[in-house]
C-alpha cells in the first residue's frame, strides 16, 4: 500500500511540473506586467522597478520560469505584499474551515446521491425516477450564491433557525458544526445532484452487466445483487465524478464563502484579488494546484481499493 | 445540408430538448425585445421610490436607488447571453481547431497538446475565471477570454476523436488522391459526424458559462455596473436582503432558468442522439 | 439408447413464446415452443446463431431481459411447477440450487470487483446454512474438480487474473455447486481448447450418472452433440424445426435445414461446422416471413410453403418435423 502510494506520488510529479507550468503562463505571461497590474498606470517607475524586484520579475523569463518551479516545489510559496506573512501561513489558518466544508458536502453528496441515484435507476421510467431526474438537473442548474442567498432567506431570515455569520469558534465543536449546516446543504446540494445522475446512469449500466445475471442465476436475492455486485461496480464511475467535483468543490466554496460570511480559501483568494496581492495569488495557485494533484491521486486510491484490476497496474 | 437534416433529426425525437430549447429561446427573445418590453428605463435613478416591493407599477420592485428590478432584469439577460454565447463561440471555433490539428497532426504535438487539455480542464472553471480577469482587469472582452479559456478543453476533445478516426480511414487517401485539401477533408467528414456532440457540449458549457459569468459579477469581477447583469443585481441586492428580499429573489430565479434550460437542452440531447445512454 | 426412466419430465415447456420489443412493438424471438427434458436425460439445442437457444435457456431460468423483453405466453413446468408464474422470491430458491446456468459470455460473466473464490463459494452460502470456511472449502474441492490449476493458490484472484478458457471453468463450477436437478449449459465449452473441453464433457457426463441430473445442452458444436446428447431439437428462426433421438437426427434428418446442418461428419475438434453452408440469412424477428420461416432459403421449397405457417408433424415416436413438403400434416411416415 505504502508502495503504491509513493510510487503514485512520484508519478504525479510531471503532473505537478506541468500544472505549473500552466500557472506560470497565466500568472506571469497573461498580465503583462505583473506590476503595472498591482500597482496601477499611475505608479512611479521607481515603484515599479521595486516591486519587480521584489516579485523577481525582473530576471528573463525563463530564469523566472526556473525560479518559480523550485520554489513551488519545495514548498516556498513566498510572502503575502499586503500583511508580509508567508502565503503557507495565512492559508494554513483558514484550513480548517475549507476542509470542514468540504468533507461535510462530500459527506451529505455521497450519503443522499447514491441511494437516491440507486432508487432512481431501479425505479427506471416510472415516476420517482422521473422526478429525481428533474430535481436533480434543477439541484445542477442552481448557481451556488443563488442556492446559498436562498437558504439564507429561508432558514436564517425568516424562520430563524441558523446564524447569519458564519465565523465560528474552531474550539467549540457545537458553534462550528451549527454554523456549517448552511453552508454545507448549500454546497452539498450540487454534489447531490452531481452524484445522483452519474450513480444513476452507472447503475443501469451495471444492471445490464452480465455479471449481474449470472449473480441473480446463482438465486442471488435481489437486494444483495443490487448491494454486492451492481452497486460495487456502479461506484467507480462515481469515484471519478466525486474527484471531479472537488474541484468544482472549491471554486463553489468562494461563493458560499461569500453569501455565509465564512472564512476559507475562497475568501482569502477574493480578499488578495481586491487587494491586488499578485505575491498572494501565485501563492494560492500553487496551493490549488497541489489540491489538485493531491485530490488526484486520493481518487486514484479510490479507485484501487474498489476496483481489483487497478491494482496491478 | 446533412448537418440541418441531422439537427432535425436530433430534436425531433426528444422532448426534453424541446421543452429547454423554448424556455432558452423565450429568454433569449426577451434579451433581444428588451428595448420594447422593458417599459422602463433599467438605469434610470428614483431616489425617493427606492426599495420598494413588487407592484403594480413595479412588478419586481425596486432597487437601493429606486431603479426597477424588472427592467433591469430584462436587460441583464442580454450580458448573461452575449457573455456566454461569444465565450462559447469562442470555445468552439479555437478549441475545435486545436482538437482537429492536434488530431491531425498526431504523435508528440498531440501528446502535448492534449496534456495541457487536460490541466486546463482539472482546473474549477470558476478559480481561472477569477484569476483570468483578475489579471486581466474585469471588462466584457476579457470576461470573454476568461470563461472561453475554461471551455476550451472539451470541444478541442470532441473534435480530435472522429479526426483521429477520420484519418485513417479509406476516403480520406481517396480524397487526398483527388487533389482535395487537408483543410477540405476535414470539413467535409469531420463536422457532420460531430454536429450533436458538439450541440450538447454547446448547450451544457453554456450552462457553466451564465453560471461562472453571473459568480464572477456577484464576485465583482463582471461587467461593471451601472450596466445591469444578473448576478451584479444579487450582489447588490444581497446588501439589502434583510429589508428587500426581491432584489435577489427574481435575479435569483432568471438565472436558474437560463442554466435550467440549457442543461434541460444539453441532457435532452445528449439522451436523443446517444441511444444506449437513452432515459439517463 | 436414450437415459430417461422417469416419465414425468424435470422440465416441460408448453407453447412458449417470448417476445422483445422492437421499434415499440413487442414481436416473438421465439414462439409456439414445446418440449420435454426427462430425468437424467440431455437435449441438445442447435440451430444458427440469433434463432433463439439463449432465449430459451433464460426463459427457464426466469431471467428474460427486461424491460426489454417478456415472456407472452405459455408454460414453462420445473418439477412440475410454472416458472413462468413464479413470484421472484420463490424463483430465487430454485436458480443456482435445483436449476442452475452456464452462460454463454465466459468473459462478461463474472464480477470483477469480486474474487473468483467468493463467486463459487457464493451460492452455497445463499442456499444452504453453511459457514463461510465449510463453503470455501467446498469452493476450492468444485474449482479443483473443473480442474482449474493451483487453484488453492488462484482461489482468491480476480476475473482478470484469469484466462477465457479458466473464467468458462469457473462459470461452470458455479452451476454445479449445489447439485442441481437441471443444468442450462449455453456453449459452455467453446472456450475451452480440445483436451480440457473433453474433460468438462466428462465431468458433465459423470454428473450426469451420478446425481441423474438433467441437461439442455446449447452448442454449435455437432463432435458435442453426438459425445453428449440424448435427444436432439433444430431450432430455426425461433421454433423448434426438428426434434429427435441423438441417433435418428444424424442417420435420417427430415426438415431440409437439419439436413443442411449436419451434412458434415461430427468431429469433436472441429468447431462451427456447416451453419453457414445455407445462402442467405435468419430474418430479424420484426421481419418473419408468414409461411414456413425456411421457406425464402429452402431447397425444397413448394408455393405452398409461403402460404400458410407448418405444423410440427411425429413422423415417428419421438422424432417431430416442422415441414409441409418432408412431412405433411395427416401423413404419418413410418
Ligand atoms: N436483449 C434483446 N433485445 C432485443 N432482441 C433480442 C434480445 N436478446 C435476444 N433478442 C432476439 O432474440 C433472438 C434470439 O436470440 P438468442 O440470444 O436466443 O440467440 P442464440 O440462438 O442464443 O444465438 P447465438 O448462437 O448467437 O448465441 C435474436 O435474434 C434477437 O432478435
Ligand atoms: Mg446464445
Amino acid at each position: 500500500m505504502i508502495w503504491y502510494v509513493a510510487k503514485r506520488l512520484l508519478a504525479a510529479m510531471p503532473t505537478l511540473v506541468a500544472v505549473l507550468t500552466v500557472v506560470f503562463v497565466i500568472v506571469r505571461i497573461i498580465p503583462g506586467d505583473p506590476a503595472l497590474t498591482v500597482l496601477g498606470d499611475q505608479a512611479t517607475p521607481q515603484a515599479l522597478a521595486a516591486l519587480r524586484e521584489k516579485l523577481g520579475i525582473d530576471k528573463p523569463l525563463l530564469a523566472q520560469y526556473f525560479d518559480f518551479i523550485t520554489a513551488a516545489l519545495t514548498g516556498d510559496l513566498g510572502r503575502s505584499l499586503v500583511s508580509g506573512r508567508p502565503v503557507i501561513q495565512e492559508v494554513v489558518a483558514v484550513l480548517p474551515h475549507t476542509l470542514d466544508l468540504t468533507i461535510s458536502s462530500l459527506v451529505l453528496g455521497t450519503a443522499l446521491g447514491v441511494p437516491l441515484g440507486v432508487w432512481a435507476a431501479l425505479r427506471r421510467n416510472r415516476l420517482a425516477d422521473y422526478v429525481i431526474r428533474i430535481v436533480s438537473l434543477v439541484g445542477l442548474s442552481f448557481p451556488v450564491f443563488v442556492s446559498g442567498i436562498f437558504l439564507l432567506m429561508v432558514f436564517s431570515l425568516h424562520y430563524r433557525l441558523f446564524p447569519v455569520i458564519g465565523t465560528s469558534n474552531l474550539a467549540d465543536l457545537g458553534d462550528r458544526t451549527w454554523k456549517l449546516v448552511l453552508p454545507t446543504i448549500t454546497l452539498g446540494l450540487v454534489m447531490v445532484a452531481y452524484i445522483t445522475r452519474v450513480t444513476r446512469s452507472a447503475m443501469l449500466q451495471v444492471l445490464s452487466e452480465d455479471y449481474v445475471r449470472t449473480a441473480r442465476a446463482k438465486g442471488v436475492p435481489a437486494r444483495l445483487v443490487i448491494r454486492r455486485h451492481a452497486l460495487r461496480n456502479a461506484l467507480i464511475p462515481v469515484v471519478t465524478v466525486v474527484g471531479l467535483y472537488l474541484g468544482i468543490n472549491i471554486g463553489n466554496s468562494v461563493l458560499t464563502e461569500i453569501v455565509f460570511n465564512r472564512p476559507g480559501l475562497g475568501k482569502v483568494i477574493v480578499t488578495a484579488l481586491n487587494q491586488r496581492d499578485y505575491a498572494m495569488l501565485q501563492g494560492l495557485m500553487v496551493i490549488y494546484c497541489f489540491l489538485i494533484v493531491v485530490t488526484n491521486l486520493l481518487t486514484d486510491l479510490a479507485y484501487g481499493l474498489i476496483d481489483p484490476r487497478v491494482k496491478q497496474a | 445540408m446533412r448537418i440541418l437534416a441531422r439537427l432535425f433529426q436530433v430534436f425531433g425525437t426528444n422532448k426534453t430538448s424541446w421543452v429547454g430549447l423554448a424556455m432558452f429561446v423565450a429568454i433569449c427573445a426577451m434579451a433581444l425585445l428588451a428595448p420594447w418590453i422593458a417599459g422602463t428605463d433599467p438605469l434610470e435613478q428614483d431616489i425617493i421610490a427606492k426599495l420598494r416591493p413588487p407592484s403594480a407599477e413595479h412588478w419586481f420592485g425596486t432597487d437601493e436607488f429606486g431603479r426597477d428590478v424588472y427592467a433591469r432584469l430584462v436587460w441583464g439577460a442580454r450580458i448573461s447571453l452575449s457573455v456566454s454565447i461569444s465565450a462559447i463561440t469562442l470555445a468552439l471555433v479555437v478549441g475545435g481547431t486545436i482538437g482537429l490539428v492536434s488530431g491531425y497532426v498526431g504523435g508528440r504535438f498531440d501528446m502535448l497538446v492534449m496534456q495541457v487539455m487536460d490541466i486546463l480542464l482539472s482546473f474549477p472553471a470558476l478559480i481561472l475565471g477569477l484569476i483570468i480577469v483578475a489579471l486581466l482587469g474585469p471588462s466584457q472582452a476579457n470576461l470573454i477570454v476568461a470563461i472561453a479559456l475554461t471551455a476550451l478543453a472539451p470541444f478541442a476533445r470532441i473534435t480530435r476523436a472522429p479526426t483521429l478516426i477520420v484519418k485513417e480511414r479509406q476516403f480520406v487517401e481517396a480524397g487526398r488522391a483527388l487533389g482535395f485539401g487537408h483543410g477540405r477533408i476535414l470539413f467535409v467528414h469531420v463536422l457532420p459526424n460531430i454536429v450533436s456532440e458538439v450541440l450538447v457540449m454547446a448547450s451544457l458549457w453554456m450552462a457553466t458559462a451564465v453560471r461562472v459569468e453571473a459568480s464572477l459579477s456577484f464576485i465583482g469581477l463582471g461587467v461593471r455596473p451601472p450596466t445591469p447583469t444578473w448576478g451584479g443585481m444579487i450582489r447588490d441586492g444581497f446588501e439589502n436582503i434583510l429589508d428587500a428580499p426581491w432584489l435577489c429573489i427574481y435575479p435569483g430565479l432568471a438565472i436558474l432558468a437560463l442554466i435550467f434550460s440549457l442543461n434541460m437542452l444539453g441532457d435532452g440531447l445528449r439522451d436523443a442522439t446517444d441511444p444506449k445512454l437513452r432515459g439517463e | 439408447m436414450s437415459g430417461a426412466v422417469d416419465d414425468t419430465p424435470v422440465l416441460r415447456v408448453e407453447d412458449l413464446s417470448v417476445e422483445f420489443r422492437v421499434r415499440g412493438a413487442w414481436w416473438p424471438a421465439v414462439r409456439g415452443l414445446s418440449f420435454d427434458v426427462a430425468r437424467n436425460e440431455t437435449l441438445a439445442l442447435v440451430g444458427e446463431s440469433g434463432c433463439g437457444k439463449s432465449i430459451t435457456a433464460l426463459s427457464v431460468m426466469g431471467l428474460v431481459p427486461r424491460p426489454q423483453g417478456r415472456v407472452g405466453s405459455g408454460r414453462i413446468l420445473f418439477e412440475g411447477r410454472d416458472v413462468a408464474a413464479m413470484r421472484e422470491a420463490e424463483l430465487e430458491r430454485l436458480r443456482g440450487d435445483r436449476m442452475a446456468m452456464i452462460f454463454q459470455e465466459p468473459m462478461t460473466s463474472l464480477n470483477p470487483v469480486l474474487s473468483v473464490g467468493f463467486q463459487v463459494s457464493e451460492a452455497l452460502r445463499v442456499h444452504r446454512a453453511i459457514d463461510a470456511a465449510a463453503a470455501d472449502a467446498e469452493a476450492l474441492r468444485l474449482l479443483e474438480e473443473v480442474k482449474i490449476p493451483s487453484a488453492r493458490r488462484r482461489f482468491a484472484d480476480y476475473p482478470h487474473q484469469f484466462s477465457g478458457g479458466m473464467r468458462q471453468r469457473v462459470m461452470i463450477a458455479m452451476a454445479i455447486a449445489l447439485k442441481p436437478a437441471l443444468l442450462l449449459a449455453d456453449e459452455p465449452t467453446t472456450a475451452l481448447d480440445v483436451t480440457i473441453q473433453a474433460q468438462v464433457l466428462g465431468l458433465l457426463a459423470d454428473l450426469k450418472s451420478a446425481q441423474g441430473m438433467s441437461m439442455l445442452f446449447i452448442t454449435h458444436n455437432l463432435g458435442v452433440v453426438a459425445a453428449i446428447a440424448d435427444r436432439v431439437a433444430v431450432m430455426y428462426a425461433g421454433e423448434i424445426v426438428e426434434i429427435a433421438p441423438v441417433a435418428r437426427i444424424f442417420s435420417g434428418p427430415v426438415h431440409p435445414y437439419t439436413e443442411a446442418l449436419f451434412r458434415a461428419i461430427p468431429r469433436i475438434d472441429r468447431e462451427e461446422q456447416s451453419l453457414d453452408a445455407i445462402g442467405g440469412q435468419v430474418p430479424p424477428i420484426d421481419r418473419m416471413p408468414p409461411g414456413c420461416r425456411f421457406a425464402p432459403r429452402c431447397p425444397a421449397r413448394r408455393p405452398s410453403c409461403e402460404a400458410s405457417s407448418q405444423a410440427l408433424v411425429e413422423v415417428a415416436p419421438g422424432h417431430s418435423v416442422r415441414c409441409g413438403v418432408r412431412a405433411p400434416a395427416g401423413a404419418r411416415a413410418a
